[in-house]
């Protein structure tokens, strides 16, 4: 005998089953037909549009001087303890005579509360003061030592040949995420990487051999940019003055966009993408100060 | 809930009459078409890249400019649309793309949904039905970059690479062998794949630019062909015509040289400090060296998830009470963000899993088993993977030496079998 209650509950899973149960996905944004059409059209014609150019990193060229800015990274609230990693291959040679690795990611000087490896640069700028000679010859090194890399920030120009060395016993790879760029560098040698476009914001650089290993690499086309030191002091010279400059700023810990570190400077007009403007007078050597860092822009 | 589920019990036990029965039953029945429907399949469509767009934190308008000038550059999955600028063989590309059908000459149509997309899913996005069942994922192809290749570590494969992987499949993995497809039908499956690439690498890009974009210009990218064809476009695209010119120069191996000598030399190099292969595929080449690592294409979801965690746990402690307006106001975003985020993880990318290192002692090379590929695989490493290249850190006449060594790993006799081998590997045996 079939009872009402089967029938309902069979029923019910059958509908159950039909409507099924994977994962909801978010919907996918539709695109604007008319507005395609319309666009291919004009992407198909060979015609260049009559619009502004299409770089977003340009700017206009006005004056002939030049100016420097400089400034200090200051962490506000308490700095957190420095752990040490975990070191667990090779402890031969990377945790020698009971030597310790330390997270770099939040780096403050106890005694000047200065924040380092806090990179600076300039989105654009219409021209670059030319290097003296012993500044273009001399290559960038990027060396590793006792399974760290030295510079926990790095940054050169694209197009200057980068020496990245191995001063270690044991080999390593450098690994620089978004490149390909992924070569074995073997005991004591090296090999020169020459970067050949821009990085939008600071790219991992890591070791696949020794996984704690990290640093982070920047190349600008016309080097103006910084990395704040221990103190959190920074200084770029040579800046095109008279053109108003518009610089990112990025932390490792950052929890902005992309790492960029939005700060509360409305002197400056700094935007939530860590991004100030500032126009400099011909030799000024304009000096921002102390800029504050909240603990709270930086995460864990 | 109808009357006659809440008679009382045993008062009607036997009184549900036949003709209700069939009323319960025809209803729901009716309520199973309903809820089926029978409309007709919506056309395929492109998805965006919602873990990039979420990443970048693209407004919903912005999300759908990405998707327009999409459509407007690839068209769509059933109406492939190519510039000339990609170099892409739109007649191939069509005899790919729509349903599986025929043409008016008999000829198979829809060759990509037949056979790669229920892996490697309409976009190429590698999010298909079956592959959460595979292990390893498919490959998902919109970051334009792939592994087995003939070419320099930074550059694309050749045309011919891929026909190769289509002829031969992947050993060791799902991807299978399409040898029975004859070459024209090949050779276009090889060109949508570059199509799926090259779209999946503008859109990446396209998300990227909302960032660089200055404030002035309101988070609209510029509608221009220089900025669309010559910074998006193009440098996806012109790698894919410059690959033939970027192959890897392979010296022969001199004339004779002692095979044996030769695996003599690969091993010592196999376990040296300059090749150091040893770090990774492990003291015995079972592939158990380094173990926690992972590949291009997990590690971007490890981390988006890493910061999902963090940002969850910051605003969970965020005193709401005391806040601005203002601030109150990017909380809520926040949180918006946050539930966006962990539900397109959810339902746009698979449990990020650890890359393994080759178990060299099977014999089976995903790559290809010439001792060619080999070679390849030593001196530009994979790209995509943590394996690097060993180019320049060894001579490739050395290089020649490990892949004597590493072809003979899986035949090595070492004694009694698996002795020294570590416990967890023997048990294997």
């Amino acid at each position: 005998m079939v009872r009402p209650v089967h029938f309902i509950c069979i029923s019910a899973i059958v509908l159950g089953l039909a409507g099924g149960c994977g994962p909801s996905r978010i919907s996918s944004p539709s695109a604007d037909d008319a507005a395609a059409q319309q666009l291919r059209v004009m992407l198909g014609s060979t015609a260049a549009s009559g619009n502004s150019s299409g770089d977003l990193t340009s700017a206009e060229s006005t004056g002939t001087g030049w100016g420097s800015l400089s400034g200090r990274f200051v962490f506000t609230g308490t700095p957190p303890e420095t752990k040490a990693l975990v070191i667990d291959k090779d402890t031969e040679i990377c945790s020698k005579d009971g030597r310790k690795s330390l997270d770099r990611s939040l780096l403050v000087d106890s005694s000047t509360k200065g924040l380092a490896n806090v990179v600076l640069f300039v989105r654009k700028v219409s021209r670059v003061k030319e290097p003296s000679e012993t500044v273009a010859a001399s290559a960038a090194v990027f060396d590793q030592k006792w399974c760290e890399f030295l510079s926990p920030v790095f940054s050169a120009k694209v197009g200057q040949a980068v020496d990245v060395r191995n001063s270690d016993p044991i080999g390593h790879n450098t690994n620089i995420s978004g490149s390909s760029f992924n070569q074995l560098i073997p005991a004591g040698q090296g090999t020169t990487y020459t970067p050949d476009r821009e990085t939008g914001m600071p790219s991992m650089v890591i070791c696949n051999i020794h996984p704690w290993m990290k640093a982070y690499v920047l190349f600008r086309k016309d080097g103006y940019a910084a990395i704040s030191g221990t103190d959190g002091s920074f200084r770029i010279q040579n800046l095109p003055a008279e053109e108003l400059l518009e610089f990112q700023v990025w932390h490792e810990r950052s929890t902005g966009p992309n790492g960029s570190l939005g700060l509360e400077k409305p002197e400056l007009k700094w935007t939530k993408k860590g991004r100030f403007q500032i126009k400099l007078v011909p030799d000024e050597e304009k000096n921002l100060g102390d800029i504050e860092v909240p603990a709270g822009v930086l995460g864990g | 809930m109808t009357p006659l589920l809440k008679s009382p019990r045993g008062s009607d036990r036997h009184g549900f009459k036949k003709t209700h029965s069939w009323v319960v039953f025809c209803t729901l029945l009716g309520c199973f078409f309903v809820s089926s429907g029978c409309n007709k399949t919506p056309p395929a469509s492109f998805r965006s890249n919602m873990i990039e767009a979420t990443k970048q934190r693209l407004s919903q308008s912005q999300e759908k400019q990405v998707a327009t000038v999409l459509l407007a550059m690839f068209g769509t999955p059933d109406n492939p649309v190519v510039l000339a600028e990609t170099g892409l063989d739109l007649e191939k590309l069509t005899l790919c793309a729509g349903p599986v059908r025929s043409d008016i000459v008999g000829r198979k149509n829809g060759l990509y949904r037949e056979h790669c997309a229920h892996c490697h899913g309409i976009t190429g996005d590698a999010m298909g039905p079956t592959a959460a069942f595979l292990n390893p994922y498919p490959r998902d192809y919109r970051p334009g970059v792939f592994k087995f290749k003939s070419t320099e570590r930074v550059e694309k494969p050749t045309h011919v690479d891929l026909v190769r992987i289509l002829h031969n499949g992947i050993a060791g993995t799902s991807m299978p062998s399409f040898a029975l497809l004859s070459e024209t039908q090949i050779d276009a499956l090889a060109e949508y794949v570059k199509y799926l690439s090259i779209r999946g690498e503008t859109e990446l890009s396209l998300m990227r630019a909302f960032f660089e974009l200055d404030d002035d210009a309101k988070g609209i990218l510029p509608e221009t062909r220089e900025f669309l064809i010559g910074e998006m476009l193009l440098p996806a695209s012109e790698k894919w015509l410059a690959a033939k010119e970027s192959q890897i120069p392979v010296p022969l191996i001199s004339e004779g040289v002692d095979l044996v000598e030769s695996i003599a030399k690969g091993k010592a190099l196999f376990y040296g400090d300059k090749a150091n292969c040893v770090k990774c595929h492990g003291v015995t080449g079972l592939g158990d060296g380094q173990a926690n690592d992972y590949d291009d294409w997990n590690k971007p979801i490890v981390e988006i998830d890493k910061e999902l965690r963090g940002t969850r746990e910051r605003i969970k402690v965020t005193a709401t009470a005391s806040m601005s307006p203002e601030e109150l106001a990017e909380h809520v975003a926040l949180q918006d963000w946050v539930t966006k985020l962990s539900q397109v993880l959810d339902g746009d990318s698979l449990k990020p899993r650890t890359v393994v290192p080759r178990n060299l002692r099977h014999g089976v090379y995903r790559g290809g088993r010439r001792p060619l590929d080999l070679y390849y695989r030593i001196y530009a490493g994979i790209n995509g993977a943590p394996m690097p290249a060993a180019k320049g850190a060894v001579s490739p006449e050395d290089i020649w030496h490990i892949v004597n060594y590493v072809r003979s790993l899986p035949y090595e006799f070492d004694g009694e079998l698996g002795a020294d081998r570590p416990l967890i590997a023997r048990e294997r045996f």
